[in-house]
């Protein structure tokens, strides 16, 4: 049994705001962290692991100044002051994989949040109403990737009495706009220190260091893109989650740098000897969007069928290095630079590269319901994607909310699809 | 599929309330807003996830079946308009297609950013007409737009509801050709008639439709004394610029200015400062003695769906019943809408004096 299923087992039903403040949760976590049945696949996993569970133990038993972001928003900024980054969109993943997202979406109906919007912000509206989210003292939401993040952070915060900061990302980057979002980034940083009672030297300083660290990661995230271009795929989408969480929200510390090098190193080991779990490599496949957090058999599924996920929209270096001398400047590029900027079409064009450069067969759309920057423009992309011969299958489900799964329904469209590989 | 080219047809689609028609006037071409048939949007829904704002997929699927326009200006909005452009461009193929961004702070980083694509917006302007636009023709097209824009004020002074919006919704759709009497503009287009007696009512929302859902209300016994709505009163409201303010100023001079005043609008709920706009709404149930407020938010508007409970919390506070209704922009299902307005109605006959907030 791993550590989500015990964790889930032992605070299901009693998890209260109360609970979380506990030291006693947070020992119980380590102890459970550290334990002889807490050995996953990857040993990069138990550095993000430690990573998550040591912010969160801080966030909630007021160790740090709380700052809450959006996806988009770089990291490498809070951790520069030394700020506990808390990631509503992320907790609300987790809070899935406990099988708790349905409490906490009927929190949200229940305060006049309708379905029809996604249920990553729903499950963070609901829950950080209710007090399961660590109190914070500024939320910062970049414009993108959706309007939901901005308008969820943007509620909370006149709800939980914090200090909101939006930051307007320009969908066409010139020099110009750029300029303006880094005085935008520079402008939050210096709020954020002064809140710490960091001088302006003291953020400078802190944010080279954190942009330094970020270039290493950054490296050593590339190394594993190349990797996994490889055939087979030495690391399959299944075993990514771990990865995608770290790139949104560990670039810029030690442990992002550790996370990824270990990470790097252990794929190289395993390199032309893929785990005896995995099948036989026989379809290459592209997922777009992210995937079900509940527990489900998805994932296991497609590698029973051959079918491995080898490149994923989230798990990508999407940015040039930083430059640790001019940090406001290289964070709007890293920002603006994103193919979820702007115009689909970017977002199509790299995804067609992302095909190419990964060899794939075919490409999953998973249009999560209620993200509208990316169902809406999923037929857009497909039709790039199948003009370059891949073939692509937009498949409609909800990553959050267990109760919208329709595990057979998927199958038989994926089988479909597989089949017409 | 793609829409057929038209040397003639120098009318420019806009879609949002943000759009500087006043640039596009300067260009030489004809400003329209774009409102689609809400009763037939299946076609788009190929091309644009069924699960977006309705009002867009209309627009969309009048595209698909219609010639032209063959120029349209996007506001960066939301998700759904920008998704909406990308889907124009990419299946369509019009002549122009251009994305204004459109920031959500009105301080000196959004006006910077909203002032950096006006003047692209000119730029591409330019190449597409081969002429360049002097600060003379930008300096007049403002002032035709403020003076039509009072114009319209005035000549809908007195009117309320159904006709006030549909003077709006004339103008946005004729551009500076309108007239104060121009028979589209004011006479009803449909049975039903506009009302002046019933229960004082203000309407709030994004995109109503005029002989739709507003009629209903008017139907039901509403009498609706204002209309806040981005295709209704919001439209009315001017800049504040004028020729004399602009005299002396270049081109990137002027676009400034209207940077500025058009950020400086009562905010729309996507907007990083939504609690103005609730001030604005506040003050204007209390300046026209309205009983309730419908708040109509157009199916999957996620810009809404985030202000209602804020709204609602602000309205309850102010001991200001609400109805909250969902358009799909068909304004289908006309008999459960309507028996939720007569409800409404009903039970805000003596809500204010029991001091009850929402119903």
């Amino acid at each position: 049994m791993g550590l989500a299923e015990d964790l889930r087992d032992k605070f299901k039903n009693d998890l209260s705001p109360e609970l979380l403040r506990s030291r006693l949760l947070w020992r119980t976590a380590r102890r459970l962290a550290r334990s002889r049945w807490n050995k996953p696949d990857w040993r990069a996993d138990i550095v993000s692991l430690s990573f998550f569970l040591d912010r969160t133990e801080r966030a909630f038993t007021g160790k740090g100044t709380v700052v809450w972001a959006n996806l988009l928003f770089p990291p490498e900024l809070i951790h520069a002051v030394g700020a506990c980054a808390f990631y509503p969109e992320m907790a609300s993943a987790v809070v899935a994989s406990l099988g708790l997202a349905p409490r906490f979406l009927d929190e949200a109906a229940a305060a006049g949040f309708t379905r029809d919007t996604c249920s990553f912000h729903r499950t963070a509206l609901g829950a950080a109403a209710g007090g399961f989210y660590p109190a914070p003292e500024m939320l910062f939401s970049a414009s993108y990737p959706c309007d939901s993040a901005s308008h969820t952070l943007n509620y909370l915060a006149e709800k939980l009495g914090a200090e909101y900061v939006g930051l307007d990302v320009p969908a066409h980057p010139d020099p110009v706009t750029l300029d303006i979002l880094a005085g935008q980034f520079e402008e939050a940083a210096l709020r954020l220190g002064a809140r710490m009672g960091k001088r302006e030297s003291q953020v400078l300083e802190g944010l080279r260091e954190a942009l330094v660290r970020s270039n290493q990661a950054r490296s050593l995230l590339l190394d594993i893109g190349a990797l996994r271009r490889e055939r087979p795929c030495p690391l399959s989408g299944r075993e990514l989650p771990g990865q995608l969480s770290m790139i949104s929200a560990a670039f810029g510390t030690e442990d992002g740098v550790r996370f990824f090098q270990m990470l790097r190193d252990q794929i190289v080991e395993r390199r032309g000897a893929p785990s005896a779990a995995a099948q036989e490599e026989r379809t290459r496949l592209l997922w777009m969007h992210l995937r079900p957090y509940y527990p489900n058999g998805l994932a296991d599924w497609l590698e029973e069928r051959g079918a491995r996920v080898v490149c994923d929209e989230f798990a990508l270096c999407t940015w040039e290095e930083l430059d640790p001398d001019d940090p406001y400047l290289s964070l709007a590029r890293k920002v603006a630079g994103h193919f979820l900027v702007g115009p689909a079409d970017r977002r199509a064009r790299a995804m067609a590269a992302l095909a190419r450069d990964y060899q794939v067969d075919g490409a999953v759309h998973f249009n999560h319901w209620g993200c509208r920057q990316s169902c809406a423009g999923a037929p857009l992309v497909r039709s790039h994607l199948q003009n370059e011969g891949v073939p692509t299958l937009i498949l409609e489900g909800d990553c959050v909310d267990e109760r919208e799964y329709q595990e057979g329904q998927m199958r038989t469209r994926l089988e479909g699809f597989l089949e017409s590989l | 599929m793609a829409l057929k080219s038209s040397e003639n047809d120098k009318r420019v689609g806009w879609f949002c309330a943000y759009t500087p028609v006043e640039l596009i006037e300067a260009a030489g071409l004809r400003p329209v807003r774009l409102f689609g048939d809400g009763a037939d949007s299946d076609e788009a829904n190929a091309l644009l996830h069924p699960a977006t704002c309705p009002y867009l997929r209309a627009c969309l699927a009048a595209a698909q079946r219609e010639s032209g326009p063959h120029m349209l200006v996007f506001a960066n909005s939301c998700d759904g308009m920008r998704r909406l452009h990308d889907a124009w461009k990419h299946f369509l193929k019009p002549d122009f297609c251009f994305l204004l961004d459109l920031p959500r702070r009105v301080d000196w980083a959004g006006v910077g950013l909203y002032h950096r694509d006006l003047l692209r917006l000119r730029e591409d302007l330019e190449s597409l007409t081969g002429r360049a636009i002097t600060p003379g023709a930008l300096r007049r097209a403002v002032s035709d737009w403020e003076a039509t824009r009072r114009e319209l004020r005035d000549s809908a002074d007195g009117l309320e509801g159904v006709e006030r919006v549909r003077r709006a919704v004339a103008l946005q759709e004729e551009g500076l050709a309108w007239k104060p009497g121009d028979a589209r503009g004011a006479a009803p287009q449909s049975g039903r008639q506009g009302r002046t007696s019933g229960v004082p009512v203000v309407v709030t929302g994004n995109i109503v439709r005029a002989d739709g859902l507003l009629s209903l209300m008017e139907e039901a016994g509403c009498r609706l004394v204002a209309a806040d709505i981005c295709s209704g009163d919001r439209f009315f409201q001017d800049l504040g610029l004028n020729e004399a303010e602009l005299e002396g100023l270049g081109v990137d001079g002027m676009l400034r200015r209207l940077a500025e005043r058009y950020l400086a609008r009562i905010p729309c709920p996507r907007m990083v400062d939504s609690r103005r706009r609730h001030e604005h709404l506040l003050e204007t149930v209390r300046r026209t003695g309205a009983r309730g407020v419908i708040y109509v938010s157009i199916k999957f508007c996620d810009a809404f769906i985030y202000d209602f409970p804020r709204l609602r919390a602000a309205l309850d506070a102010a001991s200001i019943p609400v109805l909250m209704l969902e358009s799909d922009y068909s304004d289908q299902h006309e008999g459960q809408l309507l028996t939720r307005i007569e409800a409404f109605l009903e039970i805000i006959g003596d809500s204010m004096a029991a001091g009850r907030g929402q119903v």
